[in-house]
């Protein structure tokens, strides 16, 4: 086992080398560039357009650029400097990460705590009014997208007269030290964004645990359990629900990496301090080693995603062996 | 004994001369200002996170909006009538031949740390950071004429010069550059000891707060990044009210960062914003809100800074048919009958804008002159007449004017797809273009992308906005033919800035207008000078090297608690109302 973790991890790297180049080539390949935003501005002159560029490096040829950077990572765990905050990328990716790692986290736990049983009951219940309803309300769900999701709620907490709408503390919180008014405060809020962001989550997950389970109750050891006088409630929750899980594990470690790109539209309406917007926003400013960082960033993130689903299963499932 | 009583004399003196320094805002009863209380917080918006809290490193509307309330210039405008005022200088003198302005600095102003304020802090913002080429945001380009670079000096602690190589009217308009603190900064400066690039470093986002000193109306408290900034009032501050009462009146100015202007807008109706600056699609909604009973105000006021939208023709079109056309002012007249300006100002402003001036803000009382005659009328018949007149009468199949050469009269109009006004204009002009044989293809792009295009040159067609400014040079750049942002006619740019334009590359028109800048930059009698700007504009009204489309208002929501509110359109330096705001 862990042999096979340790070749998986080396097995990464020139993966991620590979990513790194076509990320490097798909911002370059972008029209326009970082120094455009200065042509605006008629007090800039064509020679601090100039000095600008030699500043930043980008007067020199793409390759030197890219391998620049990449010396930085290997040698000092430099990213490189954003040139719109003119500050190394990843002091600037810490101060985003906290609540950008808190929301993902809390969000894949709600649509897992709420899926998971939904799931279960829509696949046994497959007749009953109850899922039905439940397997309409999750077609909707997944049809819609978050961010009209968000705007809904908004209108709807405007419209009752309430004051929040968007971010995740009111004005004269957001700065405060911790109390137990604050986390009132962030309670009071957070369940938009759960919501908004979660819903579509609890629908794709329900779908998949239902189908799984649908597969699982129709097996021969399901049935031979079943004829051997095992209580329904053991069979259901010892055999069936154990069984059909493993397909959820590998969706787990593929949503790891949404945790930077998965939200950044409903942030934007939500007004969220997470790492979405500001790659966003690099990806719009050609801000490159900010951009670069995060997607690559996002790949590792879902190479360890996989890597440790891979290693749950082999835990869950005795038939999975990696030796 | 005698000696240490005479020391007690001259610190009484000095001490006279610094309560004496502030300066009395009064004259504002026509804005409806009045004398206000003390206390309470005031929350707006930004539209993102500062990039860094130096306003000379990064061009960065977000910081400009919090940089205008902690720092100040040696001149301000007057809210009401834009004349220029004493600011951190109390007075000036300007020699006969117009080439020595000699700035008195203010007495007793302190920097929001203590510290005095003097002509040292001044030389060093000029020398080491404005006119310092490596400052992103510096404007180097401003303080060289003719080649010729402008000199500062410092006369004693108190007083500045500048020396300028030629006469130059409108340069005390510009000197509303924020003054920076020397102590706080010398480290990062060529005078300290560092390199010319480094003062772009100082104040990064992460920079202690106390770190950032200025001498306007509020200091920096916290900045808590992706979510708000805090100012808190500086005590310092120069400036008292009609009453003597010390300014600002506000305790505290929040900033909320928000990204997205629906947001914005719920945020300001859920109670969590008390300001909101909005646009002519959002007014109908909110003002019916406030005409129910909500508690705030819209407030619509004429514009004479913002941008007003025009559509120019590519003079250097790569096919030479079209260039020949575009050149053609028949041509350009004529399709300006074609141009619904009724309409836009209708439908995409919902009425809230007005018919343009060529180059300066109707609102503009000081060099507005009055070209309304010659935007013409919405006339499709007389463009048709006017086309068949310029020998593009004859037409293909589906009805599109063919070019002397045989070819379809057809080309793009680029327009920014990010904005709530550029798309509606762009398919109102393609409809109606159509309809007098005159084939446009819209080619959207990111409105941050569209100067960069123009001045690319890949273009036929494009829907763009400049800002109007209270005097014209300071937008000679754009209106003057070889400046660096004429771009709609890039063969007569020089090869390098600072260089003459190629005037031989010039229409007549066009050289008439090149003289009439280069004049009035250097004229220093002011009815000279706008009589030599109400040429230009009437040139530009009959030649159109762009045409103008419409001058939006600009409109304002505010909270009904809050006393004093004037409308602020952004980072205008030296134009700041805030310090009046009072919570009522």
């Amino acid at each position: 086992m862990l042999t096979y973790a340790l070749r998986r991890i080396l097995g990464m790297i020139p993966t991620l080398v590979l990513i790194s180049v076509v990320c490097f080539t798909v911002i370059q390949l972008q029209p326009g560039s970082f120094i455009d935003q200065y042509l605006d501005d008629p007090r800039v002159t064509k020679e601090t357009v100039a000095s600008i560029t030699r500043q930043l490096g980008l007067d020199q040829p793409l390759w030197v650029q890219y391998l620049t950077w990449i010396r930085g990572i290997v040698t000092e765990g430099d990213f490189g400097y954003s040139f719109v905050n003119g500050r190394p990328v990843s002091s600037l990716i810490w101060e985003r990460l906290g609540w950008t790692v808190f929301l993902a986290l809390l969000t894949l736990v709600v649509s897992w705590v709420i899926a998971v049983p939904l799931g279960i009951y829509t696949a046994i219940n497959r007749y009953g009014p109850s899922a039905t309803i439940m397997n309409f309300l999750g077609y909707i769900s997944l049809a819609t997208p978050d961010f009209l999701v968000a705007l809904l709620l908004i209108a709807l907490v405007l419209n009752a007269g309430g004051t929040n709408v968007g971010g995740l503390f009111s004005p004269d919180f957001i700065d405060a030290p911790w109390s137990w008014a604050r986390v009132r405060d962030l309670l009071g809020h957070l369940w938009i964004p759960m919501i908004a962001i979660g819903l579509e989550g609890v629908a794709g997950l329900m779908r998949q645990m239902r189908a799984s389970m649908l597969d699982v109750i129709n097996q021969d050891y399901i049935r031979t359990a079943r004829s051997k006088g095992v209580t329904p409630q053991r069979v259901l929750w010892r055999h069936a629900v154990r069984n059909a899980i493993n397909p959820l594990i590998s969706l787990a470690g593929m949503s790891l990496p949404s945790l930077i790109s998965g939200t950044i539209i409903a942030s934007i309406v939500l007004n969220l301090p997470t790492i979405g917007p500001f790659l966003y926003d690099s990806l719009l400013n050609k801000d490159q080693y900010v951009a670069m960082t995060l997607l690559l960033f996002s790949a590792l993130l879902l190479l360890i995603g996989n890597l440790l689903a891979d290693l749950a299963l082999a835990w869950a499932d005795p038939r999975i062996r990696y030796e | 004994m005698l000696k240490r009583s005479t020391l007690a004399l001259l610190s009484l003196a000095l001490l006279g001369g610094a309560l004496a320094a502030p300066k009395k805002v009064s004259g504002y009863n026509a804005l409806g200002i009045v004398n206000g209380k003390t206390g309470g917080s005031y929350t707006l918006t930004l539209g993102d996170s500062p990039q860094s809290l130096f306003y000379y490193g990064v061009i960065d509307n977000n910081l400009g909006l919090i940089s205008q309330q902690m720092f100040d210039g040696l001149v301000e405008f007057n809210l009401a009538t834009y004349k220029i005022e004493p600011a951190l200088a109390e007075s000036w003198t300007i020699s006969p031949d117009g080439r020595t302005y000699t700035f008195k600095l203010r007495q007793g102003v302190k920097w929001s740390d203590g510290q005095a304020f003097d002509a040292d802090d001044v030389v060093f913002t000029y020398k080491n950071i404005i006119m310092n080429p490596e400052a992103r945001a510096g404007d180097v380009g401003n303080f060289r004429l003719d080649g010729k670079n402008v000199e500062i000096a410092k006369v004693d602690a108190s007083t500045v010069r500048f020396t300028l190589p030629r006469a130059a009217p409108a340069f005390l308009l510009q000197q509303r550059y924020f003054i920076m603190p020397r102590h706080k900064l010398l480290k990062f400066s060529q005078e300290g000891g560092a390199k010319a690039a480094d003062i772009n470093g100082a104040w990064p986002t992460n920079v202690n707060e106390t770190e950032v000193v200025g001498t306007g109306p509020f200091k920096l408290a916290t900045y808590t990044a992706g979510q708000k900034v805090t100012l808190t009032r500086n005590p310092n501050y120069w400036k008292v009210d009609a009453a003597g009462k010390k300014l600002p009146y506000l305790d505290r100015l929040e900033f909320l960062v928000i990204r997205d202007p629906q947001a914005q807008v719920a945020q300001f109706l859920a109670g969590n914003l008390d300001q909101l600056n909005i646009t002519g699609a959002q007014f109908p909604d909110l003002k019916q809100k406030e005409v129910a009973g909500a508690p705030f105000k819209v407030m619509r006021s004429t514009a004479l800074f913002g941008s007003p939208p025009f559509v120019a023709y590519n003079f250097d079109a790569k096919d030479p048919a079209l260039a020949k056309v575009f050149s053609d002012v028949r041509f350009r007249r004529a399709m300006q009958g074609a141009v619904n300006r009724e309409r836009i100002i209708e439908t995409v402003y919902n009425g809230l804008a007005s018919l343009p001036g060529h180059g300066v803000a109707p609102a503009n009382k000081a060099f507005y002159t009055n070209t309304t005659k010659q935007l013409g009328s919405f006339n499709l018949s007389a463009v048709n007449e006017a086309l068949d007149a310029i020998g593009l009468s004859r037409k293909n199949a589906a009805g599109i004017r063919l070019l002397p050469n045989g070819r379809p009269l057809e080309f793009d109009l680029t327009y920014g797809t990010d904005s709530s006004v550029y798309p509606p204009i762009a398919t109102i002009l393609q409809s109606d273009f159509a309809k007098v044989g005159v084939k446009v293809n819209l080619k959207g792009i990111l409105s941050s992308r569209l100067l960069s295009t123009g001045q690319s040159g890949d273009w036929e067609m494009i829907l763009h906005a400049f800002g109007d400014q209270p005097d014209p040079e300071l937008r000679r750049p754009i209106w003057q033919p070889g400046g660096s942002l004429y771009y709609w006619h890039r063969s007569t740019q020089p090869a390098k800035d600072g260089d003459p334009a190629i005037v031989s590359r010039m229409a007549k028109w066009e050289r008439d207008i090149y003289n009439i800048f280069n004049d009035a930059a250097t004229t220093t009698s002011a009815s000279q000078r706008k009589a030599l700007y109400t040429r230009w504009q009437l040139i530009f009204a009959q030649n159109l090297p762009v045409t103008p489309i419409a001058k939006p208002e600009n409109i304002g929501a505010i909270s009904n608690k809050y006393g004093n509110y004037v409308y602020n359109l952004g980072v205008i330096p030296g134009y700041n109302p805030v310090p009046l705001i009072f919570q009522k």
